[in-house]
């Protein structure tokens, strides 16, 4: 069951999500997505191209902030349209955590417009995998 | 140093079939933790039928070591359904560099086997400069 629109107002926080990414979660990812980039997947590769080992997938960390979506709106078909753009790299063993908030309400189709983000804290500093992100959600 | 061949701007590639397989939405759910349903950023999975071929196309030249994920949209006009079949439209949007770095957007439509838009998604590819 969707979550029903009513009840619902702009500024309204999303539960944030948390997740430590490991490398058995990108491994299952890169089977299930299809994208066996090895990049994500041989550490040799990755330093190779001046990264310190494996980094998660943009659509892993995506796939993540889809998932607090979900959680919030209770159902994965009300989410209609989901974009994101991709600003630091996600190592193994980085906690990363999906957040955001509703940002515009149309009530004549209980559609809700959210901004999202996922945030990582390193060495003190935060970082933004995915900055700006966006879903448009379908509400009952 | 090279780059991307612009020329490759409004290449479109052979349609490609994509079964919406539940055992690989299982498959993608378990991985974000997912009971039920599609998750939305399942539509990837269709995208990676006809990206291997994007990847290697000559005329595109893109050297794949050297390419980071920039961004991706996502917009259903309706949710996916376990079981169908969508065929798979991609289209090179456009191809922009600036500072070096060459931004390939990807565009790819879905329809189902009435010809109805299911879904379009666009993927934005970096290339860093060697």
């Amino acid at each position: 069951m969707t979550r029903p629109f009513e009840g619902i107002s702009v500024g309204e926080e999303l539960p944030h999500l948390r997740r430590v990414v490991s490398p058995d979660d990108v491994r299952a990812y890169a089977e299930a997505g299809g994208d066996r980039n090895p990049l994500h997947l041989d550490d040799a590769f990755a330093r190779g191209a001046g990264f310190d080992g494996v980094i998660a997938h943009g659509m892993f960390t995506m796939g993540h902030m889809a998932a607090c979506v979900v959680a919030w709106a209770e159902d994965p078909a009300a989410v209609t349209a989901i974009s994101a753009n991709f600003r630091a790299t996600v190592p193994m063993g980085q906690e990363i955590v999906a957040g955001g908030r509703v940002r515009a309400l149309d009530p004549e189709t209980n559609t809700a417009t959210l901004e999202l983000w996922v945030s990582s804290e390193r060495g003190g500093e935060t970082d933004w995998p995915i900055k700006r992100g966006e879903a448009t959600v379908r509400l009952d | 140093m090279r780059a991307v061949n612009p020329q490759a701007q409004g290449t479109t590639y052979p349609d490609v079939e994509f079964v919406v397989d539940p055992s690989r939405v299982a498959a993608f759910r378990s991985v974000f933790g997912q009971e039920a349903g599609i998750p939305p950023t399942f539509l990837t999975a269709a995208e990676f039928t006809v990206l291997p071929r994007v990847i290697d196309d000559p005329r595109l030249d893109l050297d794949f070591s050297r390419v980071l994920h920039g961004s991706q949209e996502f917009e259903l006009a309706r949710p996916l359904r376990e079981g169908e079949t969508l065929v798979v439209r991609a289209r090179i949007d456009s191809i922009k560099v600036r500072a070096g770095t060459a931004f390939v957007v990807i565009a790819m439509e879905l329809f189902d086997d009435g010809g109805e838009l299911v879904a379009r998604t666009r993927s934005t590819m970096m290339e860093r400069e060697a």
